[in-house]
C-alpha cells in the first residue's frame, strides 16, 4: 500500500520567522492591551493624590484629600447605600437564582427553553430600557416602590438574579447526580438532602454568583439612576451627578478605597474557592460569568 | 443468620415524593422577572404609543394611542442620533474583537497554566473596576491640559524640537471620545468569551490539523475559529446589544456631538419630562439593534452556503 | 454475619466520596444557614421599614451621615452638631437639593451637616421633585424663581412662617415681594445673578459685546468649541435677546424662528451643553461659554490658583438685554428637619454669612449693605453690576411656551450631535 498523502516538509525558513515573530507578537499585542486597560485606572488614582480642588487639572502632589473625603458626608452616605443595596440585592439573587438553577439543571422540561430565554433575554436587554421601564412601572405603582432603598434593590436583583441562575445551573449540570439520588434512596427529605448534599455541593458557584451579584449592584448606574429615589444614591451615581460640576479629588479617593475593596472581595472569594478545588482557570471562567 | 443494618426498629419511614411541577424552584424566579422585568419592558412599548402630559413628568396619557412618538423618531433629529449610535457600536463591536482576538488567543493557547491564572488575575482588575468610574478616568485622560496632552506637546520628549501635536487634543465632547472609552469599556466583556471558546477547542484537534500540515494560520481559520465560533458569537452579542444601549459613556464624555441614543432616552425621560418619547426610542433602539443582528446573521447564513458550496470535498482514492 | 455497629456503607466513586468528605456536618451548616437567613430577615426588615417610613430611607442614610460627620464637624470648627434627640433641640442636618458650587462649604460646616445633592436645571430639579411624589427625602431646595409657581402648584413647597426668620428684615426690599412670590409667602432670595459670556481670547480675537457678536464668535472662530447653558429658556434666550424680542415671548411666530435658527443654524456649532463651564474653565474645553456670572468669576479664580493666565479669558455681562434670575431657599412640603431649615435660612441671611457664602459663590445675595460688607473681594464688578447693567436684566417667566421652549431644546441637541 503506497502512501498517497505527502509528508509535511520541513518548515519553510520564512514560516520559521512567521513563527518567531508571531511568538513575539501575541504577547507584545497582549501587554500593550492589558496596559492600555490599566492607564485610566491608574490616571483617576493619581489624581487623588492632587492638590487642586479638581481632578481635571494637576498643580501638585498632596493628600489632604484622603483626609477631606471623610467629611463629605454626602458621598459617605452614599458608599454606605451601595454597600446595603449590595448585600440585600446579593441574597436576593443568590435565593432566586440558586433556586432557578437547581431547577433548570435538575428539572428540565419543556418550561427549560422557555426559561432560559427569558433569562437570557434579561441578561442582553440594553440597560436603558430596563430602566426606564422600571420607571414607569414604579411610578404607576407608587408607594414603597417610589422610597428608600426598595426600588434600587429590587432593580438589582434582576440582573444578578439571572447571573446567578446560569451559574448555579452549570455547576449543578457538572455534579453527579446520582449524590442526590443517593440521598433520597437513604430517606433524606427534600429538604435536608438539599441542605445536607446539593448546597454544600454547589457552594462554589454559590460564592461565585454571590461574588458577581455582588460586584454588579455595585456597578450598576443607569437602572439605578432611573429608579432612585431623589434624595438616595449609590456610590457611583452620586459621582455621575457630579458630572456637572467640580468633581474634587476626594472623590478620585473615595473612588480608589471603591475599587480596592471590590478587589480584596473578589480575592477573598477566588482564595475560598481555590481552597474547594477549583482550578485558577475555573474561577476565572465562573467569575467573568461564562 | 439476619443482615441487621442500621439500627431502627420498625418499618422504614416514606420515601418522599414531591408532586411538585416541574419547574417549582423556578416559581420564585419566574414570578420576580415578569414583575420587575416582563412588566416594565412591556410598559415601555405601551407607553411609546402614548402622549406626553403636559407639566407632569413620568407619566404618559394613553387615552388616545398614536403613532405619533414614532414619526418624531423616524422624521426628527432622533434619526441622526440612532444611525450614529448603531454606527458606533458596530464599529466598536468590531473593534473590540479584532482587538481581543489576539490576546484571547494568546491567553487560551500560548501561555502556560500558572501565567495564565496571573494574566487573568489582571485582566480581572478593569473588569471588576467601576464602569462609572473607569468613564471618568477617561475624562481625566483625554483632558485639554492633561498629562496626556501635555506630553504630546512636550518637545522634550521628541526629537528635533517637534511635538506630536501643536495645540492641547480637543477629544474629549466628541464621538472619537465616545467611540474610544465605549471600545475601552467593553473590551474585557469580549476578551473573556472569545479565551472561553477558544479554550474550549480541544488540543487534540488542533494538533491533529498540525499533523496534516495545516500552518498555524490555516490551522487558525479552517480549525480553531469554526469550532470557536459559537462562544465567539455570544461574546459579539454580548457587547453589542449593551453597547447600543449606552447611555453613562456618551453622558460623560460626549458631550453633544458624542451623543448616543441611550443618553437621548434619559434625556426625554429626565429633561424633557416626556417618558411617551423616550419609550418610543428606546423601542426604536431595540428595533434598530435587531434589524442590525439580523443582517449581520443574514450576511452570515448567506457566505456559510456560498463557501459550503465552493469546497469541493474529494475523497482520497485508495 | 451479624454487623453490630450503626454504619451505613456506600459505595461511591472516589471523587464524590472525597466531596462528600468536605461536607459540613449537619449542626454547622445549620447553624450557617440559620445565620444567614437572620441576616436576612432582618435585612429585610430594615428595608421594609426605611420603605415604609415614607423618607426613612433619606433620613436613616443622613443619622448615619451625621454620625460619621460630627467627626468631621468637631475637628474644623466650632459648633458641634446635637445628634441626640432627648436635647429637645433639633438635629442641625439638613438634605438640601442645590445647583453646584453654591455655597462655602466650610461655611456650611459651621453651620450644621448640610448634604447637598445638585441638579443642572430647575426642569431636572423639577423633574426629579415631583416624581418622587412628596418623599424624595429633600429639606429644603433652590429653585429659580420663575418656576416657584409651578412647584407650589404641585403642593411641594412649604409656607414659610417669617417669624422664625428674625434676619429676612436684613434683605434690600428690592429682592423681596417678587412677582412669582408675592409676600415670600414660599421662597426666601438666596442671591440673584445674570447670564453672560466668557471666552478664551488666543482663539476668539473679535471683542463680543452683544448676543449678536456671540453668536457670529460661535458660528465662527469658537464654532465646535462652544458650550451654551444646560437649560432651555437660557438656550432659546439667547436668540431672543440677539433679535430685540422679549424672551417670555408666547407667541408661535416667535418661537418658529427661534427654532428654526437655533436648529438649523446654530446647533452644529455646538461642543456642549454645560451649565458649569466656569468652574471647569481650568480644564480649556471650551473656547466660548454662555454661563452665569458667579460661575464665570469662580472659574477666573479657579484659573489665578492654578497658575494660570486671568487675562487669557474675557468676561462680558449679555448685552443689549439678558437674564435676570433669582435663585430662593424653599423648605419643602415633605421636610424631616424644618426648625434646623429654618435655623440655616436665618443663618445664612446674617450679614457676615451672607458676605462669607457671596465671596466664595459671587452672585449678589440681596442683603442690605452686602456690597459694602464685601469689600475687597476679587472681581468685584462680576458681582455688583453697575445701574447700566442692572438696566439690560430681565426676569424670566414659566408660561405657555415653557413646554415648546423644553422641546427646541431637545431637538437642538438631537441635531447639534448630527
Amino acid at each position: 500500500m503506497t502512501a498517497t498523502n505527502a509528508i509535511p516538509s520541513k518548515p519553510s525558513a520564512l514560516r520559521k520567522v512567521g513563527g518567531k515573530l508571531a511568538g513575539l507578537v501575541l504577547p507584545g499585542w497582549s501587554a500593550l492591551v492589558i496596559m492600555f486597560l490599566f492607564t485610566p485606572i491608574f490616571f483617576l488614582v493619581a489624581m487623588s493624590f492632587n492638590d487642586f480642588k479638581t481632578i481635571f487639572v494637576w498643580t501638585k502632589f498632596s493628600t489632604h484629600w484622603w483626609g477631606d473625603m471623610w467629611d463629605n458626608t454626602t458621598m459617605i452616605d452614599a458608599l454606605i447605600t451601595s454597600i446595603e443595596v449590595a448585600v440585600i440585592s446579593t441574597i436576593i439573587a443568590l435565593i432566586l437564582g440558586t433556586l432557578a438553577g437547581l431547577a433548570l439543571a435538575r428539572k428540565p422540561g419543556r418550561w427549560t427553553t422557555g426559561f432560559v430565554a427569558l433569562v437570557l433575554l434579561i441578561l442582553v436587554t440594553p440597560e436603558i430600557v430596563d430602566g426606564a421601564g422600571q420607571l414607569s412601572w414604579f411610578v404607576k405603582l407608587e408607594g414603597p416602590f417610589r422610597e428608600g432603598l426598595t426600588p434600587i434593590v429590587l432593580v438589582h436583583t434582576v440582573f444578578s438574579s439571572a447571573v446567578v441562575t446560569l451559574i448555579v445551573r452549570a455547576r449543578v449540570a457538572g455534579l453527579d447526580a446520582r449524590l442526590e439520588e443517593a440521598a433520597a434512596d437513604l430517606f433524606a427529605t427534600p429538604i435536608r438532602g438539599f441542605f445536607q448534599i446539593t448546597l454544600p455541593l454547589v457552594m462554589p458557584a454559590v460564592l461565585s454568583g454571590g461574588m458577581l451579584a455582588f460586584t454588579l449592584s455595585l456597578d450598576n448606574v443607569v437602572a439605578t439612576s432611573f429608579v432612585s429615589p431623589a434624595g438616595t444614591t449609590t456610590f457611583p451615581n452620586y459621582v455621575f451627578g457630579l458630572s456637572g460640576g467640580v468633581i474634587r479629588p476626594e472623590v478620585a479617593a473615595m473612588s480608589t478605597v471603591f475599587i480596592v475593596g471590590t478587589l480584596i472581595a473578589i480575592v477573598a472569594v477566588a482564595m475560598v474557592l481555590r481552597r474547594g478545588g477549583q482550578s485558577g482557570t475555573e474561577i476565572a471562567t465562573t467569575f467573568t460569568g461564562n | 443468620m439476619t443482615a441487621t443494618i442500621g439500627a431502627t426498629a420498625g418499618p422504614p419511614p416514606q420515601k418522599f415524593r414531591l408532586r411538585a411541577p416541574k419547574f417549582a424552584l423556578a416559581i420564585p424566579s419566574i414570578i420576580w422577572y415578569v414583575f420587575l422585568f416582563v412588566v416594565p419592558v412591556v410598559l415601555v412599548l405601551v407607553n411609546s404609543f402614548g402622549t406626553k402630559v403636559a407639566g407632569t413628568p413620568g407619566k404618559v396619557d394613553l387615552s388616545s394611542p398614536t403613532l405619533e412618538r414614532y414619526r418624531e423618531v423616524i422624521d426628527g433629529s432622533f434619526r441622526t442620533v440612532l444611525k450614529q449610535t448603531m454606527e458606533t457600536s458596530i464599529l466598536g463591536t468590531v473593534l473590540c474583537l479584532v482587538i481581543s482576538l489576539p490576546v484571547a488567543y494568546f491567553l487560551a493557547f500560548k501561555v502556560g497554566p500558572k501565567a495564565k491564572v496571573a494574566v487573568l488575575a489582571l485582566l480581572m482588575v478593569p473588569f471588576f473596576t467601576n464602569y462609572l468610574l473607569r468613564t471618568l478616568a477617561w475624562k481625566i485622560v483625554l483632558q485639554p491640559k492633561g498629562f496626556v496632552s501635555n506630553f504630546l506637546q512636550d518637545s522634550h520628549w521628541f526629537t528635533l524640537g517637534q511635538t506630536l501635536r501643536d495645540g492641547p487634543i480637543q477629544v474629549l465632547d466628541s464621538r472619537t471620545a465616545v467611540q474610544l472609552a465605549i471600545v475601552y469599556n467593553y473590551l474585557p466583556l469580549m476578551i473573556f468569551p472569545l479565551w472561553v471558546a477558544l479554550d474550549r477547542v480541544e488540543l487534540h484537534l488542533r494538533e491533529a490539523s498540525k499533523d496534516l500540515g495545516a500552518g498555524r494560520i490555516r490551522t487558525f481559520l479552517q480549525v480553531t475559529m469554526p469550532l470557536a465560533m459559537p462562544g465567539i458569537v455570544a461574546g459579539l452579542v454580548l457587547v453589542f446589544v449593551p453597547l447600543s444601549g449606552d447611555y453613562v459613556t456618551a453622558k460623560l464624555l460626549g458631550g453633544v456631538k458624542g451623543n448616543m441614543i441611550g443618553a437621548a432616552v434619559a434625556e426625554q425621560y429626565f429633561n424633557a419630562q416626556n417618558a411617551a418619547s423616550g419609550s418610543a426610542i428606546a423601542v426604536s433602539l431595540i428595533i434598530s439593534i435587531l434589524l442590525v443582528l439580523a443582517v449581520v446573521a443574514g450576511v452570515a447564513w448567506f457566505a456559510k452556503r456560498l463557501l459550503a458550496i465552493n469546497r469541493n470535498v474529494k475523497v482520497p482514492a485508495r | 454475619m451479624t454487623r453490630r455497629d450503626n454504619t451505613t456503607r456506600i459505595l461511591i466513586s472516589e471523587e464524590a466520596a472525597q466531596r462528600l468528605a468536605r461536607v459540613v456536618s449537619r449542626r454547622t451548616f445549620l447553624a450557617m444557614t440559620g445565620g444567614v437567613a437572620a441576616a436576612a430577615a432582618l435585612a429585610a426588615c430594615g428595608s421594609d421599614e426605611e420603605s415604609s417610613g415614607s423618607s426613612e430611607g433619606g433620613s436613616d442614610t443622613s443619622a448615619g451621615g451625621s454620625d460619621t460627620s460630627d467627626g468631621g464637624s468637631d475637628t474644623s470648627s466650632g459648633e458641634s452638631t446635637d445628634t441626640s434627640s432627648a436635647g429637645g433641640d433639633f438635629d442641625k442636618t439638613i438634605n438640601m437639593f442645590t445647583w453646584a458650587e453654591y455655597d462655602d462649604l466650610d461655611l456650611l460646616k459651621s453651620w450644621g451637616d448640610i448634604k447637598l445633592t445638585i441638579f443642572n436645571s430647575n426642569e431636572e430639579a423639577i423633574q426629579k421633585l415631583v416624581q418622587g411624589g412628596g418623599s424624595s427625602g429633600f429639606d429644603m431646595v433652590v429653585p429659580t424663581g420663575a418656576y416657584i409657581p409651578q412647584l407650589v402648584a404641585a403642593g411641594l413647597l412649604k409656607e414659610l412662617d417669617k417669624t422664625k426668620i428674625p434676619n429676612f428684615a436684613n434683605l434690600e426690599v428690592a429682592y423681596t415681594n417678587q412677582s412669582w412670590d408675592p409676600d415670600n409667602k414660599y421662597s426666601v432670595c438666596k442671591n440673584w445673578g445674570s447670564t453672560g459670556w466668557i471666552y478664551d481670547t488666543s482663539v476668539v480675537t473679535t471683542e463680543i459685546k452683544t448676543w449678536a457678536d456671540f453668536i457670529a464668535a460661535a458660528q465662527g472662530e469658537a464654532s465646535g468649541m462652544t458650550s451654551i447653558l444646560d437649560t432651555p429658556p437660557s438656550l432659546c434666550g439667547m436668540y431672543f435677546w440677539a433679535n430685540g424680542i422679549d424672551w417670555t415671548t408666547e407667541e408661535v411666530a416667535d418661537l418658529d424662528a427661534c427654532e428654526d435658527f437655533l436648529v438649523n443654524d446654530f446647533a452644529s456649532h455646538i461642543k456642549a451643553f454645560d451649565s458649569y463651564p466656569g468652574i471647569n474653565l481650568t480644564s480649556g474645553s471650551y473656547a466660548l461659554s454662555m454661563v452665569w456670572n458667579g460661575d464665570a468669576r469662580q472659574g477666573l479664580i479657579g484659573i489665578e490658583e492654578s497658575g494660570g493666565d486671568v487675562a487669557q479669558y474675557k468676561w462680558g455681562l449679555g448685552a443689549p438685554e439678558t437674564e435676570l434670575w433669582m435663585d430662593n431657599w424653599c423648605i419643602l412640603e415633605e421636610a424631616k428637619n424644618v426648625d434646623a431649615a429654618y435655623d440655616f435660612i436665618n443663618f445664612i441671611l446674617d450679614p457676615a454669612n451672607s458676605v462669607t457664602d457671596l465671596q466664595f459663590h459671587g452672585y449678589n445675595t440681596g442683603i442690605n449693605g452686602v456690597e459694602e460688607l464685601a469689600g475687597d473681594v476679587s472681581f468685584k464688578d462680576m458681582i455688583f453690576f453697575t445701574p447700566d447693567e442692572v438696566a439690560r436684566l430681565r426676569s424670566g417667566a414659566v408660561n405657555t411656551a415653557q413646554d415648546r421652549l423644553v422641546e427646541i431644546y431637545s431637538n437642538v441637541k438631537a441635531k447639534a450631535g448630527g
